[in-house]
Parts: C-alpha cells; sequence; structure tokens
C-alpha cells in the first residue's frame, strides 16, 4: 500500500462517513428538538416548582416528598399496575393464540387476519365510544347477553369501581392483539418446517409440538411483543381518557393521567416532571430485568 | 453530476425539514389585507352557539376597521384546549373564559390583561355577574352574558294544574317527577333528567342552604343527594350510570319529549329556540323557578356568567379590549338577547328584547323564573378550586353510581379536600 493510496482511503471513508451523517441528520435534528432535548428538560423540571410562565424555582427533592404524600399518585400507580397485569399476559396469550389459528391454511385466512389487524387501525376515539356502549349496564348488548344466559346481576362495567379496569382491559386486548398477531404471525413463518416434521416422526402430538417447537421458536418474537407490551401497559392514556376519564371516582386513573393533570390542568410541571421522571424509571427497571431475564435463558 | 445531484437532495431535505420545523405557529397577519385588523377570538361551537355570531357581526358592523376571526373550539375540550394553548404561548387576542374556575386559572398565572379601567366605566347597576371576576381588587376578564339555573318542562306532560310550579319545594319537585313517570323500556318516560354534573346535586345544595364548597365540610349535600338517588332508584330519574356510558344529552333526551321535567341552565333555552325554528324538534316547553329547600317564598338559584378576557401576549391588544367592552355594554346585551341569551348587562329595553324573541316562553311563570331574588356562584374562586373541583367530582360520581353511600361519600370528600388540597 503507497501512502497516496492510504490518504485516498482515509478520504473516502470521512466522505462516507458525512455522507452517512447527512442522511440521518434530518431526523435527527427533528428528533433532538422534539424528543431529546424536552426530555432532559423534564429530567431538570422534576426538581423544579414551574407553572410554564414564571422563572422555574429550584427546590431540589420537594416534588419527589410530595408524591410520598400523594394519595392520587398511589392509587394512579396501583391503577396502571393493575392495568398492565391485566393487559400484558392477555394479549400476549390472545395475539399468540390467534396467530396460530390463522397460520394454517384457511379458506379466506387473508379476510380473517385482516379483519383482527383492523381493531389496531380504527381511531381509539371510535373503540373507546363504542366499547363503552357495548358495555352500557342497562342497555348494553353485552350485559343483555349475560341477562340472557341467566346471570341476573351483569358487572356494571365503566360505571363500577370493581369492573371499570376490567373493562378498560377487555377493550385495549380487543384492540391491541391484532398488531401483536401479526409479529406473531411473522415469527411463526419464521420456524423451520422440518422441526415440526422431525417432531411429528418422533410421535410429538400437537401440543407437544407446540410447547417444544413453536414457543421455543418463537422466543425472540415474545421477548420483543413482552417488551412493548410492557411500555405500553404504563404510558397507558388516550383509552382510559375518552372510555372512563379515571373514573368512577379514581378506579382508573393511571399515571400518565396523572401527569397530564397536574402539569397541563393544574399548571404544576415541576411535579408532572417528577412523576414522568418515576414512571420512567418503572418502566425503565421493569425493561432492564425483562432483557437480563432474556440473556440468561438464551445461555 | 450524480453526486452533486445526490448532495443537493439531501441538502435540499435538510433545509425542507427545518423550514417545516420551524415556521407554522405565527397564527397568520395580525392585518387582513385590506388593512383591517384582526382579532381573534377562542370560542366554542361557533355553529351551533348563536350568541357568538350575533356579537362578531354586530360589533364588526359597528368597527370596519376590525376584522374579528373565531378560533373554534370542541365545548367539551375548551378549557384544556386555552390550558395548552396559552401554555405554549399562543396569540390569540380574545380568550372567552367559559367558568370563573377556569378564569381564575388563568388569571391567576398571570396570563390575562388587566382590564381594571374598563370595569370602573360600567353601569354597574344593571350588571350582574361582576363579582366573581375580582381577584385581590382586579379584573381580567368582563362577563358577557349570565346565565342561571331554571326548571325547563314539557308542556305536555307536565300541566300548571298538577302543581304550583312558582312555588316547587324539592319535595313537590319530586312527587311531581314520580307522578310523570309512565311506561319501561322504550317508551319510558320519566319525570325528570338529572345531568349527570356535580352542581346538580352540590351547587342546589351550596346555594340554597348557603353552605360553602370549598370548606371541605360536606355535611350540606345530604338531602339533595339523597333527593337524587331516590327520583333513581323509584324510575322517575334514568340511572347515572346510563346516562353517563351512553353520553346522555339533556338536550337529546328533553326534545325527544321523553322527560317531564330538567333542571338546567338558562343557556338552554337559546338552543331549544333554535331547534324548534329548525324543525327538529317540536316540542312545547316553558321556564319554572329552580325549586327551593327553604320555603320562606325567596327565589335562590345558582349560576355562572361567561366572560371575556385578553390574553397578555394579544398582537392587537387595544382592538381586542374594544371588542371586549362592547360585547359587555348594552350593545353587546342586545345582540345576545335577541338569539334568546341571557346577558350581563340588564337593563329594561334589554330584557323586553329577550322576551320578545320569537318562541320564547313569555308567560307570568317565565317571567318570574327570569328574576331570581339571589344568583349564587356556582363555584366559588380560588387558587385551591381547580384541585377541589377534581375531588367532588370524583365522589360525585361515586355516591350517584351507588358505589358509596351518600354518608360515606360525604365523610370522603370532607377527608380528601382537607388532606390533599393545600
Amino acid at each position: 500500500m503507497t501512502l497516496s493510496d492510504s490518504t485516498t482511503g482515509k478520504r473516502r471513508r470521512r466522505h462516507n462517513t458525512l455522507v452517512g451523517w447527512s442522511f440521518i441528520l434530518p431526523n435527527f435534528l427533528g428528533f433532538a428538538a422534539l424528543t431529546l432535548l424536552p426530555v432532559f428538560g423534564t429530567l431538570l423540571l422534576a426538581f423544579t416548582d414551574w407553572n410554564s410562565y414564571s422563572t422555574p424555582e429550584w427546590i431540589g427533592f420537594d416534588n419527589f416528598r410530595r408524591m410520598l404524600d400523594d394519595g392520587n399518585f398511589w392509587t394512579a400507580l396501583k391503577n396502571t399496575s393493575w392495568y398492565a397485569i391485566g393487559h400484558i399476559p392477555l394479549t400476549l396469550a390472545a395475539a399468540l393464540g390467534l396467530a396460530v389459528l390463522l397460520n394454517r391454511k384457511l379458506r379466506a385466512v387473508g379476510v380473517l387476519r385482516t379483519a383482527f389487524f383492523f381493531p389496531y387501525i380504527t381511531s381509539l376515539v371510535a373503540v373507546a365510544v363504542v366499547w363503552n356502549m357495548l358495555l352500557s349496564p342497562e342497555l348494553g348488548p353485552v350485559n343483555q347477553f349475560l341477562k340472557f344466559v341467566g346471570i341476573a346481576h351483569p358487572p356494571g362495567w365503566t360505571t363500577s369501581t370493581d369492573w371499570a379496569m376490567p373493562a378498560l382491559v377487555i377493550t385495549s386486548v380487543w384492540r391491541d392483539m391484532g398488531y401483536y398477531m401479526v409479529l406473531y404471525l411473522a415469527g411463526l413463518q419464521a420456524i423451520p418446517g422440518e422441526l415440526y416434521e422431525a417432531a411429528r416422526v418422533d410421535g410429538a402430538g400437537a401440543w407437544k409440538r407446540f410447547w417444544h417447537v413453536t414457543l421455543p421458536g418463537l422466543r425472540p418474537t415474545t421477548f420483543f411483543v413482552l417488551v412493548m407490551l410492557t411500555v405500553s401497559s404504563f404510558k397507558i392514556f388516550d383509552l382510559v381518557q375518552v372510555m372512563t376519564e379515571g373514573g368512577p371516582g379514581r378506579s382508573t386513573l393511571v399515571l400518565s393521567q396523572l401527569i397530564y393533570r397536574q402539569g397541563i390542568a393544574q399548571g404544576r410541571f415541576g411535579y408532572a416532571s417528577a412523576i414522568s421522571l418515576v414512571l420512567f424509571l418503572i418502566v425503565l427497571a421493569i425493561t432492564l430485568v425483562q432483557f437480563q431475564l432474556q440473556r440468561r435463558s438464551e445461555r | 453530476m450524480r453526486k452533486t445531484s445526490a448532495r443537493a437532495l439531501t441538502a435540499a431535505v435538510a433545509v425542507t425539514l427545518l423550514a417545516a420545523g420551524c415556521g407554522g405557529g405565527d397564527g397568520g397577519s395580525a392585518t387582513t389585507a385590506d388593512g383591517r385588523k384582526v382579532v381573534k377570538v377562542a370560542l366554542w361551537n361557533y355553529d351551533t352557539t348563536p350568541e357568538f355570531k350575533a356579537l362578531i357581526e354586530g360589533f364588526e358592523a359597528e368597527n370596519p376597521k376590525i376584522d374579528i376571526q373565531p378560533v373554534d373550539i370542541l365545548a367539551d375540550d375548551y378549557a384544556d384546549k386555552v390550558t395548552t394553548m396559552l401554555a405554549g404561548g399562543d396569540s390569540t387576542d380574545v380568550l372567552t373564559m367559559k367558568n370563573v374556575t377556569d378564569y381564575a386559572r388563568f388569571a391567576t398565572r398571570g396570563q390575562l390583561k388587566s382590564l381594571d379601567s374598563e370595569v370602573e366605566a360600567l353601569d354597574k347597576a344593571s350588571y350582574s355577574g361582576l363579582d366573581p371576576f375580582e381577584l385581590d381588587g382586579h379584573y381580567y376578564a368582563m362577563p358577557y352574558r349570565h346565565d342561571f339555573w331554571v326548571l325547563f318542562y314539557n308542556k305536555a306532560l307536565i300541566k300548571p294544574a298538577d302543581a304550583d310550579l312558582a312555588k316547587l319545594s324539592w319535595a313537590d319537585y319530586a312527587s311531581l317527577a314520580k307522578q310523570t313517570s309512565t311506561g319501561g323500556g322504550t317508551s319510558k318516560v320519566y319525570g325528570t333528567y338529572l345531568q349527570t354534573w356535580r352542581s346538580v346535586a352540590q351547587a342546589i345544595a351550596a346555594a340554597q342552604t348557603g353552605g360553602d364548597l370549598l370548606s371541605g365540610d360536606y355535611g350540606f349535600f345530604k338531602d339533595q343527594y339523597e333527593l337524587a338517588l331516590d327520583l333513581q332508584k323509584s324510575g322517575a330519574a334514568m340511572p347515572f350510570g346510563t346516562a353517563k356510558s351512553q353520553k346522555v344529552q339533556y338536550k337529546t333526551i328533553f326534545e325527544s319529549g321523553k322527560v317531564g321535567m330538567v333542571p338546567m341552565g338558562s343557556w338552554f333555552a337559546s338552543a331549544l329556540l333554535e331547534d324548534r325554528a329548525k324543525g327538529t324538534t317540536d316540542i312545547d316547553w316553558g321556564v319554572a323557578p329552580l325549586p327551593q329547600i327553604k320555603g320562606d317564598g325567596t327565589k335562590t338559584t345558582f349560576g355562572s356568567p361567561t366572560a371575556f378576557a385578553v390574553n397578555k401576549k394579544a398582537r392587537n391588544s387595544p382592538e381586542a379590549e374594544q371588542f371586549v367592552k362592547w360585547a359587555s355594554g348594552p350593545k353587546g346585551a342586545a345582540a345576545i338577547a335577541k338569539v334568546g341569551v341571557v346577558p350581563s348587562y340588564t337593563g329594561e329595553e334589554v330584557m323586553k328584547a329577550y322576551f320578545a324573541v320569537k318562541g320564547m316562553p313569555s308567560d307570568a311563570l317565565a317571567a318570574q323564573a327570569m328574576k331570581p331574588d339571589s344568583v349564587k356562584l356556582e363555584m366559588p374562586v380560588s387558587d385551591k378550586t381547580s384541585d377541589i373541583n377534581q375531588i367532588l367530582d370524583e365522589e360525585h360520581e361515586l355516591v350517584m353510581s351507588g358505589e358509596k353511600s351518600v354518608e360515606q361519600g360525604i365523610e370522603e370528600m370532607n377527608k380528601r379536600v382537607k388532606s390533599e388540597v393545600r
């Protein structure tokens, strides 16, 4: 290699790097201005008292101390966890079940797959309003049906403190399962057919094939789905806001809603930022644990 | 050659994206092409709220050099949207204050311009609803309409012979409602409809017993809650849960003729007038004074003035102030009285115009209803108002849906207001 060769090589490399940067630059600038900077801003604001007009006043850990005493925070944390505990496994199971069913050669399988995906692309407000009608305690078809099959006192759904959260979970599972089903379908198609043949030759029944071939083959997909579901469950806002507005009482108040109320509605941006920070740390911790478990199971 | 164009393309994309990111948000020009000053007014449901059109058209006719541009926001989202706009430094000139609670929030945050000198010039003898806008001796908004609650009734179901509607107590009202309820299933007719808002129980109790909604001591709610729950249980009023989950609208159910009486704000009259004119309903309705807790013959109700305020960041502040002043004065009052809206300024001429509106009930009962002895504020203003509002709303829902007994609900309200609000 001559000297001039290596300089051209260097120059080309630098040139390539620049071109590469210039391709991601527009996107990165947008991301930095609209996401990255506000995120760091939130981090700082969490330690201030700020109403969005005055100059933020540094108050150290006061916001966090206030949070410890705030009944609304604990209620919201509990509700958000309940929602996650219901939403994550049920969506996962429903999506996996659908994917396995629709991975076979059925007539009109394309139509069915599309039908299950539809809720995901439907406007969330429409979903919430329609489910509210379906679950209406007196006139809703769901309770009419339950009465028809002999349940004299069907649940009050969104009007009852005990049933409002299950109503939200049912609606959100129905809405999300189509999306995760598509991910699982892709995962299923990546499992080599020979494995199933081999299992069949060894005398494995349908259940054993599912347990020993399908599930292990889907592990990367399941991991991805699990992480996505965890993140989306903890930041649930829109569905709750439209369907129950956190009610009845505070029975479905979730953390994102509390952040919205404290920040946008009450103008306590410092306190709202502190709650956001805590929410972020919770999600981060859970995700890290998930990554750790995944790594261990791969070994 | 190809390289250059690729590079140029990348640069162009970057520049466009940046420009798109930075541009927008200046909200257009402060003057029109023909040199008129633009005053933007944040308001709600422009198409279905006739008083806005009446005010804007009346003002523009007198001030040809000013162009009023409505910024239309969905009524249900109005408070949230304006809060977000102001937090983002929006420069919409005039902001309609839908209620005093929101007003207090905007004003105490320093988002509104002081209107002290304009208020000074008002003819206070014929002007109502101004007091709640005073904050430490200053005014940041001027009311142009002043609604208060009355009892709307369907003349086909409630006959004046059944009861003396001018002197109803709440107990009379309840038995009249039970007497009027008939049928079941889809042909069910309810004696009364209670909107799901907490004011239906709480503000009535506060206004007529003298209770304080900010006190943290809510024993005075008890009777009104028991009344409402009894009406629900007896089938004379639609269950709270149904009304809430179906998002039933008082207007729709009253206009369908399936309910005898609806306690509601006087704003309901203009909607009814309009729908009758359009032919969407043929209901024959009347208004009576709100039923009373005390039997001493005085008529006490509650209400909430609606006001205009000038944004501190307004671009055409002097013109915006001119509009606000005009709207709350005699001319603005006359303009909205003609569309059946109760103005803040109630000179004799203005009220004559109000009752002369086509289709407006003008019998003696209506005249009595529109002249209450005292109008209490729906919710007192303080920096604690919105926190207390939230708590009272949440607990109201639990009591009305039967999740908590009246006693438990009131106890919880007392406890939460004392421990959570600071």
